[in-house]
This record gives structure tokens, sequence and C-alpha cells, in this order.
């Protein structure tokens, strides 16, 4: 073939190509036309057969990586239960990894939301992620439900506009902030504490809330202190905070500047015999294996886990767990994400409809709407969101870590309840 | 015959030279100076700190300095020979330290780094440094050494590459959690000495790592392969046309670099006891800072920068800000850091030592 014809014959092909395409784009709008749902946010239309798509961020990588991978676990036990479908279509998780960051959050919503067949989002189980990400998700039209990710400011009153697409099934940490702040003061008998936080919203406003908390009670926050999630070299910080004289240190932190803390503050003059206290974020197996021995004897405040605590089905989940994923869970929110998921699809069941071509048509505000109204026995206790999109309660305890052997990390036994 | 200017004329054209950045220039360096000041004296009037907690504060400062000299050596080094910032260099120090981890971690299980400190320290110094060096000589020849001749920003952009290539290398094959270093008691010693407790791996740390670069800095002055560096250093065309292999003065430069970060990656584990993927990252951009601030190129400069940055880090938030009574201080550490830096970056372009290699050039 003659290199001219050639050419000729590739530009038309080409052209082919860019009509097809354009007549393919263009014949989408018919296809929605047909819809038996009208909704002011939009219509995602699930072909016949093809999956319902739920998305899903969550910190899967980094120091953080059990926070996240437990939610995954729990997310697939409920798909799991639900025989993988829903109104006869198969379910799709996709996962995204948020880096438990502000900017993993952004990265990760803005991927989901770049899908058109997304129609529900879960997670993250950071507040950070969720303070970036949600933003992105409402501004789609998409909901997202938050399994671990605690910050009172995200189910607030007064929470900005852009987050009334945010729902959660983990407690607000106003709630934990406000039990943590009661026990130290009329259980550990602290009388002056010092707070630690690394700045994230989590930490920040725990910290705050438990403070506020404690001197509510009488007690006195010496100094409250913030670090940066990264920071290695905490003596200076602790050399300071011994010249202070606390009764405990309260740090609601991650895994890797807790592992610092706790290893520096007993090698410091004067903070040998000061207790640190922790929070949620720091009941995971991966404390231990970045800590070490100076994790024995590090308490930390925590839902209570116990089978009498939890909701009636939750010692058979844990069966389940085991079984699917060969070990006891690695952190402590499977049972939020299970609740989200189930939350998730009774919403999905209460408003899709059926059209005529067989596809299934989902209205993105009515979703958004049922999701207000579902209530529910879930694996954590009663799921029902009040007006903010908070959708659980809080029983909490205490905890203390006992062994310093990773294989050991179980709720309930290392770390063992101590509290109530 | 020379034309008499009148005084007032001359000043007016002096202050007519002086621009707006000028101006705000000299209300920064005015602003942070009148912060120190004001920050110290409030600090020592308050009394919060008694002389324990100062020597306490300064010994923080210089076992970190000290990471940070060690690892701003290899920066000065491969900036002083190829003018290449090598971004990778913290991440050789992570390669060393996790391989030697995995040594060290052998012995803690089998006693021997309980029972043997001495034997078991220099296998895990030697495995670190044999790690380290090993990856640094691989970046030099397979990725480095395409860039050698390339002038812009390609090599900088393919450091940065082999620092994201060795930090995803090493969480692939290893994970990402965070990894507890071994704890043997003698680590967790003390010792005191009028009143003041200072743990004995701090001063092994610091004992050590000015021993080793006294070593460098011999090599570097007075031996035939330092001579040859130094003068790749100074002109690597004439040096070539002199006689000298500079390939293989490279290949030095990258092998001195690498063992020194690789003790500096074991000493980094032994005060702060954590292993991960990360972690050579921060303490590169803070090293890299330090041999800019010391004079880039400048081995005594890269010291001083260490040092200097360690000792800001560790007394500055107490110092400077505790007396302001600023909440939370130890949050802006890096903030006091890094404007020091800058202030004395304004002050000295070059850096504290850099000067001396600019008229030495001349």
């Amino acid at each position: 073939m003659r290199p001219k014809k050639l050419r000729s014959w590739g530009y038309s092909t080409a052209a082919g190509i860019v009509a097809g395409v354009f007549c393919m784009t263009l014949a989408q709008p018919f296809a929605h036309a047909a819809s038996p749902v009208e909704d002011p946010m939009g219509v995602i239309r699930i072909p016949k057969g093809a999956p319902v798509q739920i998305g899903a961020y969550w910190v899967i990588s980094g120091p953080d990586t059990a926070l996240g991978e437990d939610s995954v676990r729990g997310a697939k036990i409920a798909i799991a239960d639900l025989g993988d479908k829903v109104l006869g279509h198969p379910v799709k998780l996709n996962v995204e990894d948020d880096q438990c960051t502000p900017e993993g959050g952004q990265t990760a919503a803005t991927k989901l939301a770049a899908n058109p067949n997304t129609v529900i989002v879960l997670g993250p189980a950071c507040s950070s992620a969720a303070t970036a990400g949600a933003p992105i998700l409402w501004n789609a039209g998409i909901s997202s439900i938050g399994t671990a990710s605690t910050a009172p400011s995200l189910t607030a009153a007064d929470r900005k506009p852009e987050l009334a697409g945010f729902l959660r099934t983990i407690y607000s940490d106003a709630q934990s902030g406000a039990n943590d702040g009661k026990w130290l003061y009329k259980e550990a008998g602290a009388k002056t504490i010092v707070t630690i936080n690394d700045g994230s919203p989590y930490s920040s406003e725990l910290a705050r809330v438990t403070g506020e908390s404690f001197i509510k009670e009488g007690g006195k926050v010496l100094s409250a202190e913030a670090i940066q999630p990264t920071d290695v070299d905490l003596k200076p910080l602790l050399t300071h905070i011994a010249t202070l004289k606390p009764d405990k240190i309260y740090a609601p932190l991650f895994v890797a500047a807790t592992a610092q803390l706790l290893r520096q503050v007993k090698e410091t003059p004067g903070l040998e015999n000061v207790e640190v206290i922790g929070e949620g974020a720091q009941a995971a197996g991966a404390l231990i294996e970045a800590t070490g021995q100076a994790i024995v004897g590090f308490k930390l405040a925590y839902p209570d886990v116990s089978p009498d605590a939890m909701g009636k089905g939750y010692p058979g989940f844990l069966e389940k767990y085991k079984k699917m994923f060969g070990e006891a869970p690695i952190s402590g929110y499977h049972a939020n994400a299970y609740d989200a998921a189930v939350l998730a699809v009774k919403a999905i069941e209460q408003v899709a409809k059926q059209g005529d071509d067989g596809a299934l048509y989902i209205g993105k505000k009515a979703l958004h709407d049922a999701l207000f109204t579902i209530s529910f026995e879930g694996m954590g206790g009663t799921v029902k969101c009040n007006q903010y999109g908070q959708c659980a309660q809080l029983k909490s305890a205490i905890y203390q870590y006992v062994s310093a052997d990773p294989a050991t990390f179980s709720i309930g036994t290392n770390p063992k309840k101590i509290w109530p | 015959m020379a034309v008499q200017i009148p005084e007032d004329r001359l000043k007016i054209a002096r202050l007519s030279r002086i621009s707006i950045v000028d101006v705000l220039l000299w209300a920064l360096r005015i602003g942070v100076l009148g912060v120190v000041i004001a920050g110290t004296i409030g600090t020592l009037i308050n009394g919060r700190y008694g002389w324990t907690q100062w020597v306490d504060f300064v010994v923080f400062g210089l076992t970190l300095g000290s990471i940070y000299a060690q690892i701003a050596l290899g920066y000065t080094m491969v900036y002083g020979v190829l003018r290449l910032i090598n971004f990778a260099h913290g991440d050789f120090m992570m390669s060393g330290a996790f391989s030697a981890f995995f040594v060290a971690n052998a012995f803690y299980r089998s006693g021997f780094l309980e029972s043997h400190p001495v034997p078991a320290l220099l296998c895990i110094l030697i495995t670190s440094m044999i790690v380290s060096t090993a990856v640094a000589l691989l970046a030099e020849r397979f990725a480095y050494r395409p860039f050698r001749r390339v002038v812009g920003l390609a090599p900088l952009i393919c450091a940065i590459g082999v620092s994201f290539f060795l930090q995803q290398t090493f969480r692939g094959m290893f994970g990402s959690s965070i990894r507890a270093y071994p704890d043997p008691s003698w680590q967790r010693a003390t010792i005191s000495f009028l009143g003041i407790e200072v743990q004995a791996v701090e001063l092994l740390v610091i004992g050590l790592a000015v021993l080793f670069m006294i070593g460098l800095y011999l090599i570097v002055q007075y031996t035939k392969m330092g001579k040859a560096m130094r003068a790749v250093a100074e002109d690597g065309d004439a040096a070539a046309l002199m006689g000298i292999d500079v390939d293989k003065v490279v290949v030095f430069t990258f092998m001195l670099g690498g063992a020194m970060a690789g003790i500096a990656g074991v000493f980094y584990c032994f005060v702060y006891k954590q292993v991960y993927f990360y972690m050579g990252f921060t303490p590169g951009i803070k090293a890299f800072g330090a041999a800019v601030l010391g004079g880039i190129g400048s081995i005594p400069g890269a010291v001083l920068g260490g040092f200097f940055l360690g000792l800001v880090e560790s007394v500055g938030p107490a110092l400077f800000l505790d007396g302001l009574g600023i909440p939370g201080p130890y949050q802006l550490r890096d903030v006091i850091a890094f404007t020091l830096l800058i202030m004395v970056l304004i002050f000295r372009p070059n850096g504290i030592l850099g000067e001396r290699l600019g008229k030495k050039r001349a």
C-alpha cells in the first residue's frame, strides 16, 4: 500500500472512531430518559447484571494500616453476609488508600467521585482524611459513612454545609473526650494532666474535649502540647513536661508518635512513673510491634467491645472474622465498618427502582435522605442517625496492654479491659 | 583632579539605592532577633528550667545533631564532587539501618546483643555500612552516572526518583509497619555526673559520631584518594587532565557517603528505636538543610550545620518560645530551626563555612 493511501486510510479510521465515541456519548442521555426515578442531585443507572459499586477509602498503607484494614474486613463480612448481592446485582467494593492524611483523603475521594457509578462511599477511618474527602464526595452528590473518623466537628450541630453528605457509624469524640476527662479525674485519680496532640483533627479535637471535661470535673490541665505526627525526638518536650509535674499525660496520638512517646517517657527524669493515657487509634497490633517492651502497662480508652456491650450478633461476627481472615481482629473498628456497609445497603434497597430495561436506578438525594430514616441493631449497637449524621453512641471502657508480643494483640485480652 | 561630592548628596544616593526588599529583609532580621532576645530573657527570668534540664536539652541536641551531621556529610561530599543534590541519601541511610535491624534483632533474640555488646555493635555497624554503601554505589552506577554530563534539573529529578524507588522497594519487601528496634539493657544505662543523668547510648552516639567524622576528615585531607576528591571538587576537568580517574573518585565519594549514612542509620535506631521504610526522608531533608547551612561542599561545614540544627531543634522551643508564653512551642521546632537557617543564609548566602571554598576557587 502506498504511504499516501495508507495515511488517508488511517485518517478515515480515526475519524470513524471519533464519530462512534461521539454518538455513544450522545446516546447516554436517551438511556437516562427512560429512568423511573427523578432526583435533583442526579440518578445513578446500574445496567442489568452490572455490579452496584460501593466506594470506600481507608488507610491501607503506612503505620496505621491496621486501622483501615480492619474496616475493610468488617465491610467485606457485611457484603458476604448479604450473599454478595443487592437487589439481584453483585456488589463491588472499590477501596482506595487515604493514607490517614488530608492529602490522601482528597486524592482517594476525588478518584471515587470521578467514577460515575459510585453509589455511596464507606469510610474513612481517619478524621483528617474525612475532613478533606467528604466535601469532595458530597460535591459530586455522593454520601459517605465514616467508620472510625471520630472528630467532633464532622457531625457537630454547626458543621460546615459541605459535610452534609457525611454520616458515621462510630461515636463522636465529643462523647469519648467527655468520658475520658471524667475517667481521668474520678477513676484514675488525676488532679493535673498534660495533653499532647499531633495537630490532626482527631487528635487535637479529642485532646481539647478531654481537657475541657477534665477541667469541668475539677482538674487542671497544666499544658496543652502539640507535636508533629512524624516527630521522633520527643525528649525536649518531655523534659519540659517533667518540669510541670503532671499526674498523667493524656496523648491521643497515632502509632508512630505513640511508640516514641511510650519509650521516651520512661527515659525522662521525673516522668518515669507518670502514666500515659491514650485513645482509640492506639488500639492496634502495629503499636505493639512499633513500641516493643515499653507498651506494657499503657492504658487507653476505647469502646467496650465485650459481647454484653456490643450488638447481639457480635460474637458470631467475630467467628466469621477469624474464619475469613485467619486471625482475630487487628484493630477495633470492624463492627462499625460492618454497620456502615449494612446501612448503605439498606438505604440502596429502600430507594433503588428497577426500570423497564431491567436496570437499577438510584436517586442520589433520595439515597442520602434514606440513610437518616433507617435504624437497626448493628454489630456495634443500635444504628440510628441524627440530623447531623451521628449514627452511633459510645459505651466506653479502659484497656491496658499486658504483653509486648504482637501476636497476642486482641482487644479485651491484650489490651485487657480493666474498667468498668 | 578628583571631584568632591558633598556628603549630604552621597547620603541621598546611598539611600536611593535601598530597595523595599532590603527594608523588609532588615525588618525580618530585627524581628527574629527581637523574638530570640525577648524569648530568651523571658525564659531565663521565668526560671522554669534548672541547669540540669538545660544540660539535658544540649545533650539531646548534640545527639540529634551528630546524626544530622553524619548524613549531611554524604550530601556535601557528593555535591562537592558532582554538583548533585543527592536526595536519595536519606534513603541510603534507611537501607543500611533496615538491613542491620535484622542482624540486631537476631542478636537480641539469641542474647548475643545483651551479653557481647561490642562485637554485636561492630557486626550491626558493618552490616549497615555495607548495605548503605552497596545501595549508594548501585545508585551512582545505574542512576546518576548516565546524568553525569547532563545540565539542568534532570539529575535532581533522578535523585528524587531513586529516593522513591528505594522507599517503595523496602516497603514492598518488608511492609509498611513500624518495627521496634532491639533495646538491650546496656543501651538503657544512664551515667550520673554532678546530679545530671545522661543516657549512655546518647554519649556513645555522640562520641562515635565525632570519631567517625574525624576519621572521614583525615581520609579526605591526607590520603591520595582524598586529595583526588578535593581536586575533582575544585575542577573536575582539570583533575582529569592531571591524570585523576574521575570515575574512580566519584565511586569513592559515594562509598564514603554511603558508609557514613550506614553508621548514621544505626545510631538513629539506637536512639529512636524504630525502623520503617520512610525513616530516611525527614532526617535526610534536615541533613540537607544542615549541609546548606554549613556551606554545601564543605565537610567541616556539614558537621557544624548538623550540630547547629540539632541544638536549635532541641534547645530552641524552650529557650526562645517558652518565655513568650507561646502554647505548644514544640510543634514549632522545625519552624525555629529553619527560620534560623534562613537568617544565617541571609547574612551568609554561602553558608557558615561555604565562603572558604569560594575563595579557594577564586
